[in-house]
This record gives structure tokens, sequence and C-alpha cells, in this order.
């Protein structure tokens, strides 16, 4: 498809509102369009999928403005001056991968990421699926990635001590008659997922799914598919790296980049945070939704992420008796069919998701869930799985995918500035590939590096991570002995989960140190239960205010500002004996107006 | 290890109310009692209802929920059972014996056998999420009980400017407690198009103080990022959906929920204890034992109460006939009668009756939706065995009725029935 | 609501929760309908008059086990007062073992009522 081509294709569509220009690198689109949704399409219709000559998107939308990243509201001088070798931007499960993978030679590597804690994105918010790859079409980038990151996860989580289970998944379907034709497309499907396919009859499916659909006459088996706990891995690749040399700097915001021209090259000269200016000597972009925004300071902005949302609902672990895989029923839709993909998974902490949905958004850092996409979900899935109730969801998250309009990933060096390496566009199955993308931008870096460096591989380096203790999952004896040898691990806070104090304090003594409700949460669970925290809550608040010799008022969910409590009671009781007195009998004033209320 | 275990008659879950009485009562009985409690001290949701209107029932005076507590805890001082605080059970087997409990505890894990169990494990809270609320998820959204448990055990307020959900008996006394500690509530929001509290609460806890209460709306979303900034609240319909066009956005900094109790039964359901689907408590005879012999039930895990003094009658019931399965087992059963009711009841327990009974036989049963004078009948076999009429009836309000023992000797099943009754008496 | 329709009242004695209607006559009497029992009338009596509430609260304690204590006046005190009252308590440190029942402070706000322990310390 050529310029003119699109010009016209969007003309047809936009009536001349919008226009694309060729500028060498990138395709530039500008103009306005009357919806976020429009300027979106105005992207897809011009991109060519998996193609390298991005589409650079600037259209607006009139009244409606991009929302600017939410910052750290600290600001200090930690880093004022640090000259690390590799600076990377993005604590997501990409870039904590790219750090454990750096740590293996001698670096002076720095991680910085905005928010309180890794994994606080999409790779917090998703459903942790190791994906065989079964819908990437052939020849993209993250094809590759993906089947190549499948296979790296079983010595990646036994490693890194993350609990990974590959379940396989059954990809369901509903008319009989297709069997022949899914019979044949096996051998092709081999050649391009990671691990094998297989066919499976109706009853060879309920042997193992039992309660699946009865709409499901036959189901093709990937078993290569597994599940992984996201922010589990994230935050275990974050502390490997930690423990092989690199730094992790939390709060840390990148505002500004200087660069400097060098023989018709751009090059990162400083690098601005709220925490002070780095001096790197190369820069890894890993920033998720933000990668844009990241490449644009560096001089090197040649494609455009659109936020794509999705939300999932957290079923009860009663749910998990009808599923012990990942299923999913081919050809349902919801009403709005505002879904894609997704299916009934099984995770392995013991829950079942449902989701996720696919909605186009403006907003990068808008978590909100809403009614209809869990509506529209279990509508989807509930073809798929007849027992699924609404009755059984504690809770739901939304993540957001950073699409680009090719909807590939990009894992490349600058184009335009050359001390800066991408990994962006890393939508699904970006959680898969991550190991993969670990070793791929650690070669392009030490690529880079070389030119003004030796690289030396790490010889302490160690691949082996220590996993918190799981006291529930030990055998009864040894169980005993670590109680014994620590009573703070006989001591359960959280019932639901069966968490006790001794991890709760583990959580927050670990190489990437954590000190919030939320944080504690991601790494041993207390409240993640189905009384979602009611019972243990104030508990780990207690916890967290002891540990860390802070009043309880101190002690936050997760974000800064997030504090729990607002002070001791009674403080503000001037005010309170006010009311009081305000409330009282004279011309019978309370009485009447309740009264009146509730009759 | 398990072969040095100690050996109970009866092992009562749970330390609160129901639990409390339960181990009293099974002592009383002469059996050799355990008592686990996974909090540091006894008395369950008690130790945090500082307010009173206790044990008007039980005591004919109007304690305070702690004082209640105290109550018991001073008697069960007075017996040889053996308490365990700060202790979990992490996992309960059937043995040909009886049970084998696996306890966790700072002072290391341990296994006891028990002849029977009582489950006083009590309820939990249903939370934001679980009644659809939606959009973001920050600090200052918690559950009534947690409030309470903020303010009363910690003496820390949970926010400034709080809106409350629903109007049952815990919302009202957070209403009233948070705006005697110093802080605002705006109102209350219930779905309901009739409050689900007691009407004296509504009087005390929010007329007194001007609290106004918002009938039929709901809270459906929330919004903030750090902390909570404010809610959505939109007005229903008579299904309870939110009607468009009606959404209200109120700035605060809390909410506080109280819409609802669920009985909390995952060890029983462990353990093949069959729930029922309109208490979400195991099904249970008169004696509280659930479908699994040797196992029983009391207090809110077995159906949610709202007046203690019921859970305590329940944990003396359970913890009795406990006491006498441990001693020898069942008597001798001639057989089972199901308890059924028309569709206008909520629910009544127990169950099903085991016959013989013995003395009267008490039945807790809620109405399905507010009703005026109505007589409330039951039949065994086309015969009548019980009618009375209540002035009026709500589901919020749990009501009693007991029948004499030798009128429930027919086949079965024992039908329960409500109508209008257009008589003065 | 005028004095001669009355006022509507709900008791608090007791969970039956009445619905009364209070109504001062001409004579001074005061007529009250809706109670199911007599303690239903002392109530609106009060109510109308001077009325009175009992008081639960928590004051701290210098024992970090249960920083707080709950306590509750042994009788009721005039609404208005509440206020005073609980500026009081706010005062109040107990450094002492007490049992349920024992006496925390006397003379509450000038009441003459006490506030006594609702829970073993």
């Amino acid at each position: 498809m050529n310029l003119k081509k699109k010009q016209q294709k969007l003309d047809a569509r936009f009536s001349g509102s919008i226009r694309i220009e060729d500028s060498g690198e990138y395709f530039h689109l500008t103009g306005t369009a009357s919806t976020w949704e429009e300027a979106v399409e105005a992207g897809l219709l011009c991109a060519e999928k998996g193609g390298l000559k991005h589409i650079v998107s600037d259209v607006t939308v009139p009244g409606q403005e991009k929302p600017a990243p939410i910052l750290p509201k600290l600001t200090d001088k930690t880093l004022e001056g640090r000259t690390p070798d590799i600076l990377i931007i993005g604590g997501g499960v990409t870039g904590c991968a790219i750090a454990r993978e750096l740590s293996k030679n001698k670096l002076d590597i720095l991680l910085v990421d905005k928010e309180y804690d890794v994994a606080l994105h999409a790779s917090s918010r998703n459903d942790g699926m190791v994906h065989p790859g079964i819908d990437i079409t052939p020849g993209l980038l993250k094809k590759k990635m993906n089947n190549w990151g499948n296979s790296i996860y079983d010595k990646l989580c036994s490693d890194l001590n993350v609990p990974f289970e590959r379940t396989g998944q059954y990809l369901c379907f509903k008319k009989g008659w297709y069997l022949p034709f899914m019979t044949l497309s096996v051998p092709y499907c081999n050649m391009t997922v990671a691990g094998k396919a297989h066919v499976v009859t109706g009853s060879k499916l309920r042997k193992v799914e039992p309660d699946v659909s009865p709409e499901a006459k036959f189901a093709l088996y990937f078993d290569g598919a597994g599940m992984v706990c996201p922010y589990g891995l994230t935050i275990a690749l974050a502390e490997n790296a930690i423990d092989n040399g690199a730094q992790i700097s939390l709060d840390t915001a990148v505002l500004s980049m200087e660069t400097e021209e060098n023989d018709g090259k751009t090059t990162i000269k400083s690098v601005t945070t709220n925490r002070g200016v780095i001096y790197p000597k190369i820069v890894i972009n890993a920033a998720g939704v933000f990668a844009e925004d990241i490449a644009q300071m560096a001089g090197d902005r040649f494609f455009s992420i659109h936020p794509r949302k999705g939300t999932n609902a957290i079923l009860d672990k009663k749910a998990r008796r009808h599923i012990n895989t990942i299923y999913s029923l081919m050809g349902t839709q919801s009403k709005t069919g505002h879904t894609k993909g997704g299916g009934i998974v099984g995770t392995v902490d013991g829950n079942v998701l449902i989701g996720p949905d696919a909605i186009e958004t403006i907003e990068k850092e808008d978590f909100a869930t809403h009614k209809d996409s869990i509506q529209n979900s279990f509508e989807k899935h509930n073809h798929a799985g007849k027992w699924l109730t609404t009755g059984d969801i504690i809770t739901y998250f939304t993540g957001i995918r950073a699409a680009t309009y090719e909807e590939d990933f990009i894992i490349e060096n600058g184009r335009f500035t050359s001390n800066i390496i991408h990994a962006a566009g890393i939508q699904s199955p970006g959680l898969t590939a991550a190991p993969a993308i670990g070793l791929a931008i650690e070669e392009l870096a030490c690529k880079m590096l070389s030119k003004q460096m030796t690289v030396e591989p790490n010889e302490n380096f160690n691949p082996v991570r220590q996993a918190i203790v799981k006291p529930k999952e030990m055998s009864d004896e040894d169980r005993e002995k670590l109680i014994a040898a620590n009573p703070d691990y006989g001591i359960i806070v959280c019932r639901c989960e069966e968490v006790s104090k001794g991890e709760i304090l583990d959580a927050m003594r670990r190489s990437l140190p954590c000190d919030t409700v939320d944080g504690i949460k991601r790494r041993v669970r207390p409240g993640m239960g189905r009384c979602q925290g009611g019972f243990c809550g104030p508990h780990v608040v207690n916890i967290i205010a002891e540990e860390k010799h802070i009043p309880l008022q101190q002690v936050r969910k997760g974000y800064e500002g997030s504090e729990i409590l607002t002070g001791e009671k009674g403080a503000a009781q001037e005010n309170g004996a006010e009311q009081e007195n305000g409330a009282e009998q004279e011309n019978g004033t309370p009485q009447e107006k309740g009264g009146g209320r509730h009759e | 290890m398990n072969k040095n275990a100690k050996t109970y008659d009866v092992t009562v879950i749970g330390g609160g109310p129901a639990g409390l009485a339960a181990a009293i009562s099974a002592h009383e009985q002469g059996a050799h009692v355990l008592l686990i409690e996974r909090e540091d001290r006894l008395g369950g949701v008690l130790k945090q209802c500082i307010h009173d209107g206790f044990g008007l029932l039980r005591f004919g005076e109007k304690l305070s929920g702690c004082e209640y507590a105290t109550r018991f805890m001073h008697k069960l001082e007075e017996t040889d059972v053996e308490v365990r605080a700060l202790t979990f059970a992490s996992r309960i087997e059937k043995t040909d014996e009886g049970f084998l409990l696996s306890l966790i505890q700072s002072s290391g894990f341990e296994q006891v056998k028990s002849k029977s169990l009582v489950l006083a494990t009590g309820c939990r809270e249903r939370t934001a999420r679980q009644v659809a609320i939606h959009g973001t998820r920050p600090a200052g959204v918690l559950t009534a009980g947690s409030a309470q448990y903020y303010i009363n055990i910690l003496g820390q307020l949970p926010g400034k400017n709080c809106v409350i959900l629903g109007s049952g008996d815990i919302g009202l006394i957070m209403a009233r407690r948070l705006t005697l500690e110093g802080a605002n509530v705006l109102g209350v929001y219930e779905a309901k198009a009739e409050p689900s509290g007691l009407m004296r609460n509504i009087y005390q806890c929010l007329v007194d103080f001007d609290i106004p209460l918002h009938l039929s709306k709901t809270v459906t979303e929330v919004h903030g990022r750090e902390r909570l900034t404010g809610v959505t609240v939109s007005a229903v319909d008579e299904r309870m959906n939110p009607i468009p066009g009606t959404e209200e956005y109120i700035p605060c900094d809390t909410l506080i929920l109280s819409v609802g109790l669920i009985p909390e039964n995952e060890l029983a359901e462990s353990l093949g204890v069959k729930i029922s689907r309109a208490t979400k408590g195991p099904e249970c005879n008169q004696d509280y034992e659930t479908t699994v012999p040797g196992i029983f039930s009391c207090g809110n895990a077995l159906h949610v109460n709202d007046l203690v003094d019921y859970v305590s009658e329940s944990g003396e019931n359970a913890g009795r006939a406990a006491a006498a399965y441990a001693k020898s087992g069942h008597e001798h059963r001639l057989k089972s009668v199901e308890v059924k009711t028309d569709k206008n009841f909520g629910y009544i327990v127990p169950s099903h009756i085991d016959l013989p009974a013995k003395d009267s036989v008490p039945f807790f049963f809620r109405t399905s939706k507010t009703r005026g004078r109505t007589r409330v009948k039951a039949f065994m076999d086309g015969k009548e065995v019980f009618s009375k009429v209540f002035a009026g009836l709500r589901p919020p309000e749990m009501e009693k009725i007991e029948i004499e023992a030798a009128k429930l000797q027919g086949a079965g099943p024992l039908q329960f029935t409500m109508e209008v009754d257009e008589h003065e008496q | 609501m005028n004095s001669k329709e009355g006022k509507e009242l709900i008791c608090i004695v007791c969970p039956n929760g009445c619905r009364l209607n209070a109504a001062m006559g001409e004579d001074g009497q005061l007529s009250v309908t809706g109670n199911k029992c007599k303690r239903g009338e002392k109530f609106a009596q009060a109510e109308l008059t001077n009325p009175t509430r009992s008081l639960t609260t928590t004051v701290r304690t210098s024992f970090s086990t249960m920083p707080w204590l709950p306590v509750r006046t042994d009788g009721e005190i005039p609404k208005k007062l509440i206020g005073d009252a609980l500026k009081e308590l706010q005062s109040v440190l107990i450094e002492k073992n007490l049992r349920c029942g024992e006496v925390v402070l006397t003379d509450l706000a000038g009441t003459g009522i006490n506030v006594i322990a609702a829970s073993d310390l």
C-alpha cells in the first residue's frame, strides 16, 4: 500500500481531516478525529501488520487531551551524577528480564521506574498465560520472541524459584465437522507454535476438563501453554538482577533527556529524573505504554503506542474445581464484541481468571474497571464453561497493553539516536516473550557497549534466586522445623491464603524491599483471598508499622499518598462535639428529618 | 507424629460468641474440650463491638459486645477447657476415630485428635467488588468491620469524610462511631427500598447525628488513584439495577461497606459438609449437626444472626450435642425429616430434623420480604403442628419459633407456610 | 409533625424498635401510642424533655498488647453532654490492669454517671 493509497483510504473514511506523510523513517499522521477510537482507527488503517516502517500518529481529538504521565511527588538527589553503563527505563517484566540478563556481565546497571514497585502496569495486570503462540501471524517478531521465550520458561522459573505450570491449553470447537480440517492443520501448527498441537476428541477433553461446556465437541490441545504469576516472575527477575549487582531505583521518573549531535547521529548525553541527572553510556527503553514518550525524549521517535485496555475478573478458589488447565471456545463472542481472545484460566495460585476484553483508550494509566467489561467477558466465556457465575467473583483488574499500530514488538537499536535500544510495543505475548527479549537486548546492548568498553562476564553471576518460603506447601515435618526456628512462621495473619507473619516480614526484607500493603500482597498474598483483606488488612498495617518503626497512619496501601489511616481517633473531637450538640432536640429537627427520610 | 497426638472429645474452632458458648456447654456435659482461636484474644468480632445493646434476651441488660464476650470468657476461665489462641487449624482430616487436626501456632506445628468438631468460624464481610462496585482501587475503601477494627482496636480513624454503603446494623453503628470520633459521615446509602438494620439503630445512630439515609440508591463507582476522591451513586430500580442518568458524584475520602455477611465455611466444605444455598451455612439438623456425622456448626457460620443471644444459644446447642456425640455416638435414629418452606421464607434453620427429637425444637427463619400481619403455620403429614401470628415480618429481623417435639412424629416432611392474617386478634 | 399530631419516635430500649407517636395533650399529659411495652412510654417522656443516651467508646491504655480499652457509661447521660463527655474521656490514660465492670472514671461530665471498663485489661 503506497502513500497515495493510504491517503485515499483516510479520506474515504475521515473526509480529509487526517493527513499522512512519509518522513522517510516512518509514516506521520496528523489532523483531528472526532473520537479517540477514530484516531486509533486511522492509524490501524494505514499500518501494515508487522511493518518495519511504523505509523507515528499525532492525530488529536479536539477537547480530549492525552493525559500526562503521573509522576512521583518525591524529589531528591539520590541519583545525581550517576554514570551507569546501562540505564534501563521501566520495571515491568521486560525491563526486569533485561536487567537480569545483563547482570551476567560485569556492568554498572541501573533500572528506574516511576512507580513505587516493579510490575505495576501491564506486568501485574494480565492473565499470566505463557502462550504457545497460536494466533500470532508467522513472520512477526513477536512470534519469534514468543516461541523463544516459551522455550526458556522451565529453566528460568526453576532458577528463579517461581511457580510455573505447563498445563497446556484447549482450544475447543463447537462444530464437530471441523475436526478433520483441524487434524490437517496439526502439522502446520507444530511448525509454528511453541510445543506441539494435538487433536483431542470431546470425550478425551472431558477426561481432563469434565466441566467444559457441552457446546465443545472437540479441541485442539497445545501442550506448550503454561501459567505463571506475572508479577511474581517480574519481582523474581528484579531481585535476581539486584543480587547480581544491578541497581533498581523506584519512584524514579525520567523527565527529560539531553542529547547532542555527532556526525549526523544523535547521542543521549544525560537523563534527568526527579532524583537527579544520570549520565548513562546507553539507555534501554522498556517503558511500556510510555515507550513512545521515552523515544521522543531521546530524539528517536519512529513509532506510536496506542493503549488498549483489558479487564479480567478473578474468581474464588472454589471455582477452580471446574478447571484444571486453560480453555476457550472458538467462535463465541459477547454482544458488543469487545472481547479479544482470552479464555478461562486456572492460575498457579489456585484462582480462576476470566477475560480480558480489549478497548482502545487515550488514557495510559486509567486502570478503572467498568461493569460492561465483566459482563462481556462472562457472556463470552459462559459458552466455554456453563459453570461460570459472577457470584464467584472476588475482584477484577484492568491492564493496559502497549500496542503499536503495526501490532508487533520493536526490539532494535535507535534509528536516529546512537545509544538507545528499544524494547517497545511489548503487548501480549510480552510475558511469554520477556525471557527472550532479555537475551536479545543483552546481546544488542553488549555489542553497543563494546564500542566504548570491554564487556566482561560477571563471574559471580548466580542465576538462582531463593524464593520466600511457603510454609503451607511444606511437609508437616519441615513446617514444624521452620516454626521452631522462627515462631513468626507459626502466626497465621491471612486466613484465606494461610500466610504467616514470617512470610510478610520476609517480603519486606528482600533485596528489592517493599513496605506497602499491596506490595506485600503481590509477594506473599495476604489479602488476595476471598475476604480481600477484610480480616488481615489491619494486621498487615500493624506489621508494616512495627517493622519500619513508623506510626500506623504512615502505612500506605501502595502509591505515595495512599495512606490507609488518617490519624488517631478523636483528633477532630471538637468538630464532632459541635455536631453532637447541633443534633440536639430544639425544634425537633433531627427526628423530623430522619423520620421523613426513611418512611 | 500423630501417634502422640492429644485426644479431645470436642474441639471447637473459633473463639467468638458461638465458640465460647459451645466450649462451655460441651464442658458442662463432661466433655474434654479444646477451643481454638486464630487471633491472640478470645471474643471474635465482639472484641471490636464496643457499642451496647448486646445480651438483652440472655442477661436482661444492655451490655457492650466486649462485656458480653467477657462474661463468657470469665465462665470459661472456671472450666478446664483447653484454650489455644493465635492458633490456626490449617487442615482437618476425617479418621476412623474422629478427626485429626493440624494446628499452626507460634510454638510449632501440632496434630490433635478429636471425636467431634464444632465449627464456630463466624462470617466474613462482602467487599466492594463483590457487590459490583467498579472504578479504581484507591486507599479509603473498606468494610465496616475493618473500619471498626481500626477505630476500636487500633484507635485509628480510617478517614475524614465518609460515605457508608449499606444500612445494616454494622453500617449504622459505624456511622455513629465515626461521627463521635471526629469523622464526618456524609450519608448512608441503601440499595434496598427499606433499611436493613434495626429501627432503633436508624434512630440512635443516624437520626441522633443528623446523618441522612438515602434509600434505593447505591454506589456504583469509586474514583481516585492514591486515596479515594469520591464515589458515584445512582438510584436503583426495584431489581436493584442502577438507573442510567441518575448518577451523582459525591466527593469523599472514605467509602465504608456494610453490604452483607457470608458464613465462613471453607473448613466445613473441605470436610465434605453440604452447604445450604439459602443460608450459605451448612445444612443441619435440630442439634446443628451437619451432613457429616460428628461435625456441628453454630453461630454466624451456620447462618447470619442479628442477635448475639441467638448465636450463643446455637453454640450451646451444638456444644451439648457434640459432647453427647463424643460420648456415645449417635443415639438410634428412626428417620430424618426434611424441613420445607414456601417461597415466602428467606430461609429456615434447621434444614432437617432427625427423629426422635427431644423437648421442643427451635426454628429460626427470615421472611423473603417485608410483610404486615402474617400467620406462620407448619404442617406435617397434612396435620397442622404449629400456627402463630406475627404483627409484621422484615427480612433483616430473624424470628424464632419453637415446636414441641411430640408433634413432630409424622413421616414428614415438615412444611412451613406464611399467609396474610386478616383477622384481628 | 406539630405537637397536636405528636412526634414520631423510635424506641431504642430494646431491639423491637417500636415506632412511637408521642403527643403532649393540652393538659400537659403525654400520650404515647405504638409502644409494645411500658418502657416505650418512659422513653418517649425522656425523649421529649431530656433525651439521654448511654455512651460507649475506648480510652487509651499504657499497654501495648491492648492500647485501647473499651468503656461505657453505667447509665445514660444527657444527649447534649456527649461532646463534653468524649472530651473528658480523651485525656484518660489507664495504667493498671482492670477487670470488666471496674470504674474507670467517676461523675462523667458532671452527670454523676460513672464510666466502667467493658472488658478485662
